[in-house]
C-alpha cells in the first residue's frame, strides 16, 4: 500500500504538533500532509521554533526542504525564503540553527523522518546528488516543456531531477486569470503545496493558500483555473506524462488502461518485449542491478509483480 | 540509494500508527467534503461539457479544438468517485 489519495487538504485548519521522534532535537514542529502507512516517508509542514538547533547528522531516507518565511542558517551560510535542499539518503550536512524561526515543507520520500548525528556521510550516501539552491533569487520562471503541455500560463522552475526515475520537484506559478479545459491524469504520483493563492479544479473545487494534495497516479483532475495567480511547490515520484481528455467520468481502470494502450502503441517494440521477456526485470547499464534490494518491479514469469524475496539462508561451512 | 536500510525503533512504530490513525480520519472527511460537493461539481462539469463545444478543449499548450456534439460523453450509471 502508498499513499492514499489526501485531496484537497488545508493546512491552515489545523495546529502544529511537537515532533519527538528519536534524534530530532527540540524545537521542531509538524503539520502532516500525507503519509505511506508501509515506509513511512511523508511530507509535512514544520516550523523551527525561534532558537531551534540541530547538530550536523544525516537521514536515512532522502530528503527534500523548502522554506517557506523566516530563515535557517546551515554551516555559516543563512537561507532565507524560496531556499530548497535536496539531501540523499546518509549525506550529512552540517549544524542547522534558525534564530528567528521558520516554516518550510519538509519531504522524507522513501522513509519515516529519521535523524542521525553525524558529522561524515553514510558509507552509502550519494553526495553527489546533494543540491541547494534559492528558487525565488536564483532561478527563472520556464514555460512547462513536457509534450503535450500545460496550457499558457503556467510556469516552473525544476529544483531537482532524478535522471533514473524521472520524478521531479518543480515551483509553478500559475498566471491571473489562468484556465486550462480539459481534464489531465498522470502515470505518477503527484503532490503540491499552495504557497500563495487559490487556484480551481473541477473535480475538488478551490485549493487556497497552504492548500496540499497527494494524488496517486490515473486520477483525473482539471479543468483548471486560477483567478488571483497561485505559487506553488509540486513534486512527482517518476516522469510526469499529460494524458490529457475531457470525459469527467472515466474510472480510475479506464485511465490506466488507456494509459497502458499508449505505451503498447507509442513503443509497441518494447511493450511486446517487456511482455514475453521470462524474467522480466529489464536492467539499466547506468545503475545498479538494483534485484538485490527488491527496488525493481518484476516478476517470474508469474505476473505478481509485489512478490517479495525471502533472505537465503547461508550455510555454515 | 533512496534510502539506507536501518532497524526502526518502538517509539517510531508507535509514532507511525498513530500518524496513519490519523490519516485515515482526514482521508474520510476529505471524501465527506467532497461527496457533498457534488451539486457544485454536476454545475462545473455542464459548463466544462458547453465551453470545450464553443471554445474547444486544450490539446496542448495553446492549441485548442472544439469539441462536436456527438463526442460529448454521457454520465455513467455507476457512483462517481473523485477520490480513490
Amino acid at each position: 500500500m502508498a499513499r492514499p489519495h489526501i485531496e484537497p487538504f488545508v493546512d491552515r485548519d489545523v495546529p502544529f504538533k511537537k515532533l519527538t521522534l528519536p534524534g530530532f532535537p527540540k524545537g521542531m514542529q509538524y503539520k502532516m500532509l500525507s503519509l505511506d502507512p508501509d515506509n513511512g516517508a511523508c511530507t509535512m509542514t514544520v516550523l523551527f521554533e525561534p532558537g531551534y538547533k540541530q547538530p550536523p547528522g544525516m537521514s536515512y531516507s532522502e530528503y527534500e526542504l523548502f522554506i517557506q518565511s523566516g530563515s535557517i542558517q546551515i554551516g555559516d551560510k543563512v537561507w532565507g525564503p524560496g531556499s530548497y535542499f535536496f539531501v540523499p539518503a546518509g549525506v550529512a550536512i552540517e549544524q542547522l540553527t534558525s534564530s528567528r524561526g521558520a516554516t518550510a515543507l519538509l519531504f522524507f520520500n522513501y522513509g519515516e523522518p529519521s535523524w542521525v548525528e553525524s558529522e561524515t556521510d553514510h558509507p552509502l550516501a550519494e553526495r553527489q546528488r546533494f543540491r541547494a539552491v534559492n528558487s525565488y533569487n536564483d532561478l527563472q520562471w520556464s514555460s512547462t516543456n513536457f509534450y503535450p503541455a500545460t496550457a499558457p500560463g503556467c510556469m516552473v522552475k525544476v529544483l531537482a531531477f532524478d535522471e533514473r526515475t524521472q520524478a521531479f520537484t518543480f515551483l509553478y506559478c500559475m498566471t491571473p486569470n489562468f484556465w486550462q479545459d480539459n481534464i489531465s491524469y498522470h502515470d505518477c504520483a503527484e503532490e503540491a503545496y499552495h504557497i500563495w493563492g487559490t487556484s480551481w479544479m473541477m473535480q475538488f473545487g478551490d485549493l487556497p493558500t497552504g492548500g496540499y494534495f497527494y494524488r496517486p497516479p490515473y486520477i483525473n483532475h482539471g479543468a483548471f483555473g486560477c483567478k488571483l495567480g497561485t505559487l506553488a511547490l509540486g513534486r512527482t515520484d517518476s516522469r510526469l506524462y499529460n494524458h490529457f481528455h475531457f470525459n469527467p467520468w472515466t474510472s480510475l481502470e479506464e485511465n490506466k488502461e488507456r494509459a497502458a494502450s499508449r505505451v503498447q502503441h507509442w513503443m509497441p517494440d518494447l511493450y511486446k518485449w517487456i511482455n514475453t521477456h521470462g524474467h522480466n526485470h529489464p536492467v539499466d547499464f547506468e545503475f545498479a542491478h538494483g534485484h538485490a534490494h527488491g527496488d525493481t518491479a518484476h516478476h517470474h514469469g508469474d505476473g505478481q509483480v509485489d512478490h517479495v524475496h525471502k533472505r537465503k539462508k547461508r550455510r555454515r561451512r | 540509494m533512496k534510502s539506507i536500510a536501518h532497524k526502526r525503533s518502538r517509539e517510531v512504530e508507535a509514532w507511525l500508527r498513530k500518524e496513519v490513525a490519523e490519516q485515515k480520519v482526514r482521508y474520510r472527511k476529505i471524501v465527506q467534503e467532497q461527496d457533498a460537493l457534488e451539486p457544485k461539481r454536476d454545475k462545473w462539469i455542464a459548463e466544462f461539457l458547453q465551453r470545450i463545444q464553443t471554445r474547444g478543449v486544450h490539446v496542448h499548450f495553446d492549441q485548442m479544438r472544439k469539441v462536436r456534439p456527438e463526442e460529448i460523453p454521457t454520465k455513467p450509471k455507476r457512483k462517481f468517485r473523485v477520490v480513490f
